[in-house]
């Protein structure tokens, strides 16, 4: 039971309307491509924060300005030893001085008001794990040594990280889907206006003893084979684009994402919507054609 | 039975009724003439019995089938009974005289070197041995007349309806088609040929359904 696929070919060329077709896919799947490399990335940020950071906390023992009154380096020997004292810290570790220049280099480029700046002390401490230990308590405790010192909690700072980039790629998510919406609603407005212009062919067609669904499976063809046309060169272009996106994102990269896994995954993910979108718009062209079939004679 | 009529009445929009009241039967395999002036509802009548169109009241059976109660997967095998020869031909223009004509048969998914063969020697047969490959535009009006002839016998349908397939022509080729319909007929197929020709009708001996706005006014085929 099948139609010569050549049956609709003219009336899908008629107006341009197999380039509207392929231009409204391709663009669909760009801007798809475009959201699931998103969300992918963002997904792998914090599965790489997940791990390790959530029982650290970071003490900041800021420079002192007048070294005679309490010089910094009884500030930081007095903050470890009230620190090493903690039965809930498991593990004490002074950062190096060219550590913090280390971490603020990308912020400061001229090295001599590096050298000019008079840097915190920071300590990180590892807690126990299910340890009760807030960074309030800490900074309390430490409040005898210093007023100024500060206490980080990674924990809390990371879950508003969490929660920021959970948002972002809830709108990726939402964004993949608005574009499979408007695929289907568009592919599907298509579908209907060359039925319309097709009007006296399907009734013959009908009459000679047509089936709705072989029809109907005419119009899924054309639609396959546009969609997959469209879908390959929308897909293409969004790689080219979140490649050169990331060529000049690479320095700020969290190195986590450059490894081989987080690139299989988005590969898998992203390679998801060509092939999802070709499917989309053969089976709404599918299922739109036979709707409309099912209400002529 | 063939086709039966039963109490049917067809109307488009609410005060325009084109058929009233309309009961006949016809058994298998005749050949009847459907007449009536222009404008009778001949054409109606035809597209009731294709399934192209619903009474709004009464019942259409069709090889038994009641068409109102048929569900719409089972329709289209009863379509596939019946071949149509439209007064505007109805080709589809982008498709050749052969690919035209074998439509039907794809349909049924029917073996493809069955469908050349068979496809082609009907063209033949209908005079068009040498136009397989013509596209309808590039075919004259009768050439392109039996190339519809050719797609509606081509799946060899129990029943042939034909709408004034003669109005034109002139006379002689009218009587030549006459006689394609009835070795069609000959061959066991059924066949219902409406036409406003009265002097045509006359012609040939076969009997008449007249309708006269919208009403049978003869049942000759009955006693037929
Ligand atoms: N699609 C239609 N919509 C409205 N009126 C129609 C339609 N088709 C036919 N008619 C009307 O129905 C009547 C019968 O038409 P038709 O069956 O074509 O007659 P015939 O074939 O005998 O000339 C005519 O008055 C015609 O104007
Ligand atoms: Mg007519």
């Amino acid at each position: 039971m099948a139609l010569p696929r050549s049956v609709f070919s003219p009336a899908f060329r008629y107006q341009h309307l197999s380039w509207f077709f392929v231009a409204l896919v391709g663009i669909m799947v760009y801007v798809a491509t475009f959201a699931t490399a998103a969300e992918a990335t963002l997904s792998a940020i914090t599965l790489t924060w997940d791990t390790g950071v959530e029982s650290r906390l970071t003490i900041e023992i800021p420079a002192v300005e007048d070294e005679a009154n309490m010089p910094q380096i009884e500030r930081v020997r007095q903050t470890l030893a009230i620190l090493k004292a903690q039965p809930d810290i498991a593990l004490v570790m002074p950062l190096p001085d060219d550590e913090a220049a280390r971490l603020l280099k990308p912020w400061i480029s001229q090295p001599e008001l590096l050298k000019a700046i008079a840097l915190p002390t920071l300590i990180d401490v590892e807690r126990k794990t299910g340890s009760s230990l807030t960074a309030a308590t800490l900074q309390d405790k430490l409040k005898n040594v210093a007023e100024d010192i500060h206490v980080d909690d990674h924990a809390a700072w990371l879950a508003d990280m969490n929660h920021l980039v959970n948002g972002l790629a809830l709108m990726a998510g939402l964004m993949i889907l608005l574009t499979a919406v408007t695929l289907i609603i568009a592919v599907s407005l298509i579908c209907r206006a060359i039925m319309a212009t097709e009007h006296d062919t399907i009734a013959l067609l009908h009459i000679i003893g047509a089936d709705d669904d072989a029809i109907a499976k005419t119009f899924q063809y054309h639609a396959r084979r546009l969609a997959g046309r469209a879908s390959m060169v929308g897909f293409i272009l969004a790689l080219i684009s979140v490649g050169i996106l990331l060529f000049f994102l690479r320095r700020f990269a969290d190195p986590a994402l450059l490894q081989p896994m987080h690139w299989a995954g988005l590969a898998a993910s992203v390679l998801v919507v060509p092939l999802a979108a070709i499917a989309m718009a053969a089976l709404s062209a599918r299922l739109s054609a036979l709707k409309l079939l099912r209400s002529m004679p | 039975m063939l086709v039966q009529f039963e109490k049917v009445s067809l109307n488009y929009g609410e005060n325009h009724p084109v058929l009233t009241d309309i009961n006949f039967a016809l058994p298998k395999g005749g050949f009847y003439f459907l007449t009536g002036p222009s404008g009778a509802g001949k054409s109606s009548l035809l597209r009731l019995m294709c399934c192209a169109e619903k009474p709004n009241t009464g019942r259409v059976f069709l090889f038994g089938h009641d068409t109102s109660h048929v569900a719409r997967k089972d329709l289209p095998d009863i379509r596939r009974q019946i071949g149509v020869v439209f007064q505007d031909f109805r080709l589809i223009p982008h498709l050749t005289a052969m690919e035209n004509a074998a439509l039907p048969l794809r349909l049924v998914g029917t073996d493809e070197d069955y469908i050349t063969r068979h496809t082609r020697e009907l063209l033949e047969w209908v005079g068009l041995g040498k136009r397989l490959d013509a596209l309808p535009a590039e075919l004259s009006g009768g050439e392109q007349q039996r190339v519809a002839i050719a797609r509606a016998v081509v799946n060899k349908p129990k029943m042939l309806l034909a709408d004034e397939p003669t109005g034109n022509v002139d006379d002689e080729t009218a009587i030549k088609l006459f006689h394609l319909f009835d070795e069609l007929h000959k061959m066991g197929t059924a066949v219902i040929l409406a036409t406003h020709q009265q002097n045509l009708v006359e012609r040939f001996n076969k009997p008449a359904l007249r309708l006269k706005n919208g009403h049978l006014t003869s049942l000759a085929a009955k006693a037929a």
